[in-house]
This record gives structure tokens, sequence and C-alpha cells, in this order.
């Protein structure tokens, strides 16, 4: 279904025949085909009559109208764990010095019991609904690509968000344009990430996490070492490294900047401004549960915040580009499809963001998308479908299979359908109630779904959706699991939305000597 | 030939809880079983006679052949776990036997198929390691309705019908228990089962012919062929007279059922059995038979006693407790554990602590012959309640290949093996053939709720005592908590965790090394991880060797007057050993430690000394509850700890 959305367009284009220049914006609309690719973004209400688009593409297609809000890129977080994501932060108790590195707070002995073992219960027994929930939550926050699908037994693409790793656009591209690995990776897995790498994929590697100067610094050397310092290297974290080692990457890729993180675990971020002077392409990615944002629009406040404090003068702009154009620049490289910006060819992933009424008739656009928060995201259109948003567009946009989601008190449709439904729609609060039930008897519900996984394969029925955990699992004894699964302590799933209890924790906890506190400040 | 194997009940008996157990021990004749029409697969109506037949199998056609022969070449050669010892062991290799097969398996007859795949497997001497055709029914057993039972020494052993099920199962009045074997289909009997013992699995001949003599009478069709006769002959004299009587008796095959409370397929503790499933098969097979009430009583969930003088457990088919009279040692508490197959090591640990509590703490004995294994599980972490030992349970190796490095490598077996992958990795550049051993039941769980019965202990087991029976006698042994004492040369000897087809097919999935499914009802059991012991016997295998014990040869009193001589045999044993005793009781605001023949006393609270170590005498101590979370006593007599206790104060 093609469709044409209207509002001032931020497109971050560098497409002269869309803007003059990527910090440009219009009234306008954007145009996207039923191949849900954008076939055109235009100015002002003029129509797309002899361009080389076919019109009838467009004949009926639905007009959402959102005035002077904002029509911009759907956000791409680059650095996410889906399977972590209904766990609240977590902290060492009384542990009163910043974590060296990223093999340290595995072995804490509260890691597992309440990191592990709650997201093993939900990708066990719920793995539908946990994903349904994760995407969820990256999409009220206008995510749109989000990276850190669990590894899972069956493909992910094609569903609510779009799961980077897993995405094939809908078949046109073959999988495994994107790998992924969490883990350190030993020098022979790094050559062969290498040779993918110059074969064409593209490679998101967690690399060097830590506080500066640790020993984890290595692992950058290592991926020096095995050829991974390539163009198509994406290396989340590097902020082990001292600044002048960004100099051995020859051919620039991109770094994956999670300041929420590295603050709360080590007390110390990324060197941004030496990345950015060495031309490497920086993104903001929201990490997980334990030490993250909840969506990739909050963790961008955080990334001002640090920049302001830390003097780095980074524009609204510069922070906008590291969820929109440039992650998009990296997936373009993966995909061949143009994404993180509207202009021609690209990919019709859209958010509709809330002009700020209070700040003049022409505020910057990309000062008003740093502050917007989850109640600012109007509407959230992936691959030309609209996914999420206010009740009056997502009626405008034709949806009519939606259910109710409340975020932060506002009101909004959602347009889930079942993982394994033939498009029968799904609700929040179905899949809310479900992974409560696994949070009340996680045992039963851990048991129960392997008795069903079981019984699967032996009756040689396809298995039942599986995933699996992605990061380090701590100090568990054998079999990684307590002996009585009824020991398992699911924490309360936390809100999708940044709310007053995620800022309530934040103070005396974690590194940040205070930082992350200013936060809060831009939800009030 | 029709296919019956769509939609048909596994286990018809289950259907009617109402069967008579009459009619469940007749079953049906083999020769129906084999020659007779197959069954419509419709369910009979209610009142009807229950349909016991089952149907025919199926046969397979070339390709399905390939798919079992390249399966079974890539899990042996791939993940099982005794492959270099087998080689080393009996000079053969399956691998390699498994591709000439291959080579010509297409034209072969269905019998000459399964004849030469089951030999191949069964060349492995290993009961963990077993091929099920699409004739294997699961469940299905071909039975007599007699056991038979040796005595006397091994090199000129006498056979014995120790119990008969149903006379009417057997048209001749004076086949009673106690008759004394002579020939089996016109064999001399000892030679039979030497023969038998050929076929049979197990490392050692003393365990073969255990086997052999077991499966002269009970076969699980599940795991090996059908019997090849249909009936057959028995010469056999009554004691004391010289006359010479023979009768011919059918085989049967009945349906067992597995027990209420065996471990589910599926279920975390499905992966980490240690058990002989024919075996197992056979067990239940000989509770049906000859204790017939405990099998109903099992199927309907009510908890019984085994008899007169025997205490009622709902751990029924796998346990079963009593005082033993011993005139030089006083009362002795009995424990037969003829199983670990418990789905909840939970609640079976509990009901043993119920049941030690009931027995005299004067001395026990533990009888786990025949036990042919279980939950991994309930076997090690039972071994606490015996001693004040900190229990170390045995350790377990992966083969280590590319399939078991791919399979620990895969995320979605993290929490399974990510502990073994290191050293799967470092194998490739050590030479290693296994990965580090390590433990299946963690250290802690092992010694979570520590020593519960005073008296010193002696465990009895046998050549069909297996796989987590193995387990135990060998934790027994290393963790010095008694005497072991064996009928036989030493336990069956089966060291390793065993995983069905599923269980592999599970964990290879998105792997290069992926499994296709098998035909339909065609399975194999294979064990993966191999156990090492621990203690004084550290690093040495279970597999093959067994655990040796005090030799002790059955007497004929002890196949017919529930091993009188056996246990007076054990009761020597436990005399000369000190008596020591503790008991604490918890009262809200005081705990008393009740003591017997210990001089000191030790008090840990959360782990740590919580006073001087007292100088005591006989009687009872008294001391304020503490708040806290544990508390934990140590008895010593002449300086020896002898007696633990841990509580929980919350």
């Amino acid at each position: 279904m093609s469709l044409i959305i209207a509002g001032r367009i931020i497109p971050i284009s560098g497409d002269q025949k869309v803007a003059p220049s990527e910090t440009a914006s219009f009234q306008g609309r954007v145009w996207i085909g039923n191949d849900g690719r954008i076939a055109a973004v235009t100015k002002g209400t003029a129509s797309i009559a002899g361009s080389q688009m076919n019109l009838a593409d467009f004949d009926n297609a639905p007009v959402v109208d959102a005035g002077t809000d904002l029509v911009v890129p759907g956000f791409i977080d680059l650095h996410s764990h889906l399977a972590y994501a209904t766990l609240p932060l977590w902290v060492e108790p009384n542990r009163t010095v910043p974590f060296q590195h990223h093999d340290i707070w595995p072995t804490r002995p509260t890691y597992p019991e309440s990191v592990t073992w709650p997201a093993y219960a939900f990708i066990e027994a719920a793995p539908a609904e946990l994903l349904a929930y994760a995407e969820i939550r990256a999409l009220i926050g206008g995510t749109t690509s989000i990276q850190g699908s669990p590894p899972s037994n069956r493909p992910l693409d094609g569903w609510l968000v779009r799961n980077i790793e897993d995405e094939t656009l809908g078949g046109e591209i073959g999988r495994h344009k994107v790998l992924a690995s969490t883990l350190t990776l030993k020098p022979e897995q790094l050559g062969e990430r290498a040779i993918s790498m110059r074969q064409g994929a593209t490679f998101i590697y967690h690399c060097a996490e830590g506080s500066p100067g640790s020993i984890v610094q290595r692992e950058y050397r290592a991926a020096h070492t095995a050829g991974c310092l390539q163009r198509r290297l994406v290396a989340i974290h590097t902020n082990a490294i001292d600044s002048a080692s960004y100099g051995t990457w020859g051919e620039p890729g991109a770094i994956v900047w999670s300041p929420f993180s590295n603050l709360w675990l080590y007390g110390a971020t990324t060197d941004v401004p030496a990345a950015v002077a060495r031309k490497i392409n920086l993104c903001v990615g929201s990490d997980w549960g334990p030490s993250g944002t909840r969506n990739v629009l909050g963790e961008l406040k955080v990334a001002s915040l640090v920049s302001e404090v830390k003097g780095w003068g980074l524009s609204a702009f510069d922070l906008v580009k590291m969820i929109t154009a440039n992650p998009g620049d990296v997936l373009a490289q993966a995909w061949s499809r143009q994404a993180g910006r509207l202009e021609p060819g690209a990919l019709g992933d859209v958010a509709v963001i809330a002009a700020n009424a209070k700040a003049g008739s022409r505020p910057d656009p990309f000062k008003t998308i740093l502050r917007a928060t989850e109640a600012d995201v109007q509407l959230v259109v992936v691959d030309g479908r609209p996914q999420y948003g206010t009740e009056r567009l997502m009626r405008q946009a034709g949806v009519t299979q939606t259910s109710m989601i409340a975020i932060n008190g506002e009101t909004r449709r959602l347009a889930l359908t079942r993982f394994e439904g033939n498009g029968e729609p799904w609700s929040y609060k179905e899949i809310l109630a479900r992974l409560e039930e696994v949070r009340d008897d996680p045992k039963e519900a851990i048991e129960s779904a392997r008795r069903l996984a079981f019984a699967a394969i032996r009756s040689g029925e396809p298995p039942p959706l599986r995933l699996a955990l992605d990061m380090p699992t701590g100090r568990v004894p054998v079999g990684g699991l307590p002996k009585d699964l009824s020991k398992i302590s699911v924490p309360p799933i936390q809100p999708l939305a940044h709310d007053k209890e995620f800022f309530a924790s934040i103070p005396g906890r974690g590194f940040h000597d205070g930082l992350l506190e200013g936060l809060a400040d831009f939800y009030d | 030939m029709m296919d019956c194997s769509k939609d048909w009940p596994i286990f018809m008996i289950d259907q009617d809880l109402n069967v008579t157990l009459l009619q469940a021990q007749t079953g049906q004749l083999l020769s129906e079983f084999l020659l007779g029409e197959s069954p419509s697969g419709q369910r009979a109506k209610r009142g009807a006679r229950p349909d016991f037949r089952i149907p025919r199998a199926r046969l397979l056609d070339g390709g399905e052949r390939l798919q079992i022969i390249d399966t079974l070449i890539a899990v042996i050669g791939g993940v099982y776990c005794h492959l270099p010892q087998k080689r080393a062991a009996y000079a053969l290799d399956p691998v390699q036997a498994l591709q000439l097969l291959r080579a010509h398996v297409a034209a072969l007859s269905e019998g000459e198929f399964h004849l030469a795949l089951t030999s191949i497997v069964s060349g492995l001497r290993d009961a963990h390691t077993r091929y099920s055709g699409p004739g294997a029914k699961q469940g299905a057993v071909a039975a007599l309705p007699f056991l038979v039972e040796q005595y006397g020494p091994y090199d000129n052993p006498i056979f014995v019908v120790s119990k008969v099920s149903a006379p009417e199962l057997i048209r001749d009045a004076k086949f009673t228990s106690g008759v004394i074997l002579e020939s089996w289909n016109s064999i001399p009997f000892a030679r039979a089962v030497d023969l038998h013992a050929d076929r049979e699995t197990g490392g050692r001949p003393d365990a073969r012919r255990a086997r052999a003599l077991e499966s002269l009478t009970f076969r699980a069709l599940e795991c090996g062929p059908p019997p090849d006769e249909m009936m057959v002959d028995i010469g056999y004299r009554i004691p004391l007279r010289r006359t010479l009587r023979e009768v011919r008796i059918p085989w049967r095959v009945v349906q067992p059922d597995r027990a209420q409370t065996s471990h589910q397929p599926g279920s975390r503790a499905s992966r980490y059995i240690a058990a002989d499933p024919a075996a197992e098969a056979v067990r239940r097979t000989k509770k049906l038979m000859f204790s017939g009430n405990i099998w109903q009583a099992d199927r309907s969930g009510t908890p019984v006693a085994r008899g007169e003088r025997w205490i009622e457990t709902r751990f029924q088919d796998a346990l079963a407790a009593r005082v033993v009279k011993n005139g030089s040692s006083g009362n002795l508490g009995y424990l037969r554990i003829w199983s670990f197959d418990v789905n909840d090591d939970d609640a079976f640990i509990a009901e043993v602590v119920r049941l030690l509590e009931l027995l005299p703490d004067n001395g026990l004995i533990l009888d786990l012959r025949g036990n042919p294994g279980g939950l991994i599980w309930a076997a090690e972490r039972l071994l606490q309640l015996f001693t004040p030992n900190t229990i170390t349970p045995a350790r377990f190796s992966l083969l280590a290949s590319h399939m078991t490095r791919a399979m620990a490598s895969s995320p979605f077996n993290r929490m399974e093996f990510e502990a073994w992958l290191p050293s799967l990795e470092a194998a490739i550049s050590t030479g290693e053939p296994y990965s580090q051993p390590l433990p299946l039941t963690d250290p802690t769980w092992c010694n979570d709720i520590g020593q519960r019965y005073s008296g010193p202990v002696v465990c009895v087991v046998d050549p069909n005592t297996y796989s987590s029976g193995d387990l135990f006698a060998a934790g027994f042994v290393d963790n010095e908590i008694g005497t072991l004492v064996c009928v036989g040369e030493a336990t069956g000897a089966g060291g390793a965790n065993v995983w069905t087809h599923y269980d592999l097919r599970e964990a290879l999935r998105g792997t290069s090394f992926e499994l296709d499914a098998l035909p339909a009802d065609v399975g194999y059991t294979m064990a993966i991880r191999r156990a090492i012991r621990c203690g004084a016997c550290d690093g040495m295998p279970i597999e093959d060797l067994g655990i040796p014990g005090i030799a002790y040869e059955m007497t004929l009193d002890d196949l017919l007057h529930e091993n009188r001589d056996l246990i007076a045999f054990c009761a020597s044993l436990l005399k000369g050993i000190p008596r020591t005793a503790m008991i604490v009781e918890l009262n809200e605001s005081s705990v008393t430690v009740t003591t017997r023949g210990l001089e000191e006393l030790e008090t840990y609270v959360n782990g740590r000394p919580f006073e001087a170590v007292r100088r005591i005498s006989d009687g009872a101590q008294q001391l304020a509850r503490p708040d806290a979370e544990t508390i934990e006593f140590v008895g010593r007599h002449k300086g020896e700890i002898c007696q633990r206790r841990k509580l929980s104060l919350k």
C-alpha cells in the first residue's frame, strides 16, 4: 500500500534534488510506494507529475497530514540487546568503584540472578512476547530499525521494526548481510569476519568496552591484526582505547556510542571528538535494559548531556544524524538501500515528531527532535507500513486493524500482528499479560515451554520460535540455571517509555557522577 | 504391509486404568505380536476387553535405511563419548562398519538390515547406546512369567526360579519358585546363558552374563530384537528330587508403562539422565509380573507399602524401606533403591529423608542391585544424606570433535554447554580427545541438605546396577561414605549421560551438523558425556570398569527368603563400626542437639564459628536459637568428624 505523508520534512538528505543541504527542512510530502521505498520527497503541495514515478501507485494512496509536525527518517538503533529489554537498571550492590571492563561485571554474584535468569525465563517461555515487547519499546521512541536481535531459530524480518541482523528487505537481499557479535571473538573468528567484510558483509562488533586504558583495549588491536578495521566494521563502544588508536583504522567504518551504559558501568565513555576527527561515522545506540536507555531517542539526550559537559560542541543536527543518516549510511552499505534519510529510493521508514509549539514559529527542528520524548512521537512507519501512531494519523493512514496502547498517559494505536498468526491483531495488553504469567511462575513457564518444544520435535512439527541470550551468562552453575527454577525471580517488567521511576532509579547508582540525572530534565 | 505407525497410541494400556492386573500380565502372545493381524488402531468400546495387540512394524525403504545409517555415522563419529575407549577395548570401528553397511544397505532384507545395524551398535557393549528400529515399539517388553536368578560361585552357578507370576500363565503347577533350571530349549542352561551373553551389552563378562540372565526371560523390544523363538522349552528339577521335568512356556508381550514419578520426556531433568532404557523397561516389567499390587498402586497414584513390614511410600516405584532384624547387630534399616528414574529429585530426596527418619539409626543397608539408573541429580545428591563429608560429584567430558564444538558454540546451547566450550576449543591445539570434565550436578547441590542419617551405611550393588546406579556407587566409594558390597565383580559399568535423537537434534539445530528427522518410530539413545570418578579414583572412567566392592556370592536362601544371608553379611560389616548419632530439634527460641558417642561439638552460624568447641558427652545440648539463615553442628569422635547437621533457620 502506498502512502503519502505531509508535514514539515526533515530529509537529512545529501540529494540535491530533495534539499540543498542536510540541515534543510520544508513543508512538503514524502511519497512511499507500494514497494515500501520512498518514491519522492516534494516541497509544498506539489504533485509528482512529471517525475519518473508511476502516478497510478498513488491514486488511492492515503494521505497523512502531519501539519507542521516534523517528518523525519525513522530512527536507527545500532546497539541494543532485545532479550534484556524488560529488565530494570542493574548495579552490583555496595560497589563503589567503576568496573574496569566488560569481563568484570558478569562475574559479580548478583549478575545471573538479576540479569541472566530473568532474561532466560522470557526467551524460553515467551519468546514472541519478549520480542514484541522489545520492538514496541523501540517503536514508541520512533525507532524503525534496531540491532541486537537475539539469535533465533527463524528469521525475524518483516514483522514490526527492522531487525538489522535479520533484515532481507522482503527477500531482495540475502541473509547474513549484517553479522554481529556481542562476545569477544577469537583471532581466527575475527579473521573470518575480515573475509566476510571484504565480501560485502557488515560486521557489528562489541569491541574494547571498558575504562580507558584497561586491558580490553587489546580487543581493538586484535581486530586490527585480524584485518577487521575496515570500512564495513561497526565497532560498539571502543571506550577503552586511546584516541590515537583510531589512526590505525585506515578506511574508517563506524562506531556506536552508548554513553548511558558507558557512564553507568565504567564512568567513562567513548572519545567522540577523536573518532569524528578520524572521520569515523558516529552513531548512537541505546544498549540494554540493565545499563541503558529505553530507546535511542532517550540515548540521544544522554549524548547531548555528555557533549555539553565535556565541551565537545556537538550540535543538535550532529546528534540527530547519529540516529538517522549516520547509521543509515552504515545500513546502506549492507543493504544496498539507503536508510536514515528521506530521499528517492530510500527505505520508507519514517517518524513523525510533534513540532515544538513553545519554541516559536521556526524553531531548529533538530533541537525539537533532540528534546522530543515518547509523547512527541506521532507516527512511525516502517517499510511504508504505519505501525504506530496517534489515532488520527493512523486513521488517515488507512490502518484499521490496531489496538490501543497507552504511553505515559498518551493514547496511541499499534498495528501489531501475532508473530505466527496470519495477520491476527495482537495487543500490547495481551503481550504484557503473558509476560506477567511468566514472571509469576517462571519455573512452570520454562518447563511448559520445554515440553512443548520437545513435543514439536517429536511429532515432526516445525519447532516453536526459539531465542537465545547474546550477553555473558555470568558465573552460573552447570547447566546455566539454578537448581530450583522457582528461585528465578523476575523483576517487574519495565514500562515501555522513560518514566519517573526510571529517572528515580538513577541518582546514587552507577558511576556517572550525577551526569545522567540530567536526563530527567528532558522529560519534565 | 499397512502402515500402522500413524496415530496409534503408544501405550494402549495407559488408555484404561481399569485393566485388571492379570490382563496386563497376560498381554499378548509373541506369536500374535509378530505374525498375527495388526490391530485397527481404533479405541476399544467402553467395557470391552482392552486390546493389547501392538501394531505391526512397517518396512523401511532403502532411502530411509540410508537416512538412519548416515545419522548414526554422524553421531557415533561426532558425539559418542566412549568412541576412543570402545575402539581400544574391543578393537572395533563402528563408523567404518556403518560405512560398509551403507554400501549395500538397500539390497538387504528388512531382517538382515536390522540385524546388521543392531549388531554394530550392540558391539559397542554399551547399554546407554541403543538403536531402536520401527519394529521396536516403545514400552513393549517380551516376557516369560518367571524370574531366573543365580547363586553360588561364578564358574559354577546354579540357576533358580526365584519368582513366578500369575499361575494362569504357566500350565504346570509344579513349576514354582525354587525349581532349579537345567535346560533352555534343550541347551544346558549355563551354556544358554553364555551363548546369550554374547549378544548382550556390558563391558565385562560377568556384566554381560548378568544381563543375559535377565534377558533370557525379559527383552525390551524398544531396544533390541524380539526373541527368536515363540516359546521356550524349559527343563527343570524340583529341589531334592531327581526327576527332570519339562514345561513349554510361550513368550508374551506386555506393556509395563513408565512410573508416575519417572522423568518426563522434554523436561529439564531429561537432559541429565544416566540410565539403561532397556533395563528400566525390564525392571518395570518385573514389577508388573511379580509385584503387581505395587504396579497397580503406582498407576493409580496411591502410596502403598510393598508388603507387610515395609513402610508405605509414594515413591513406591523407586524406593522401598523396612526394618530388618539381626540377631547380633539389633535392628537395622534396609532401603531398596530400585531406580533413580524420577522427574523431581527434590521430592525423591525428601522422601528418602522421611523414610530414614522411620528407620533405626543403628546401621543402614542401601540395596541398589538391579538399579538401571535414572536422573543423575537424584543419585548424586542422595549421597550427602549418609555422610558428614562434603560430596564431590563425578565429572563428565564431551568427546572433543567438530560436532561437539559446534554444539557447544550454538547460541541456543549456551546455558547447557558454555562451560565445556573453552576446553573443547583448546583441544584443537592440545590434542586432548576429551573436553575438560565438569560436574553435571553442581557441587553445591550435592551438599545443600547434608547428613541426615547417623548410623554406618553399607551399599549393595551388582552388575545390573547401572549408570546413575554406577554413579551412586562411585560417589559412595570415592567420598568415603561406607562399604560397598558387590554381588559379582563390580557394578554394571555404565558411565555416561544419555541423550536421545530428539535431544541431539534440538541441540544441533542451526549448526552445520543439523540432524534430520528419522523415519517414524526409529530412534536411538547415545552416551554423550563420559563420567569420570573423583576422590582416590580421580580421573578413572566408569564405563566398562564399574565400581568394584567387597565380593559376595548369593545363596539359595537369599533368592527365596528376601536376601537373608546377604543382610546378615552386611550386618556383619556394620557391626564393627563405632556408632555415633546426632538429632537436632529446632524450637521457637532454642535449638536442642542430642548426641551419642561424640566428644566434641562445633557450632557454625551462617557458615562461621558460633562458639568455642564444646566438650560433650551423650545427651542433649541446648542453645538459644540465633537470628540467622543457617545453623550447622559438627560432632567429632576421637577428633574425626562423624556427624554433621545443617539446618535452615528461616
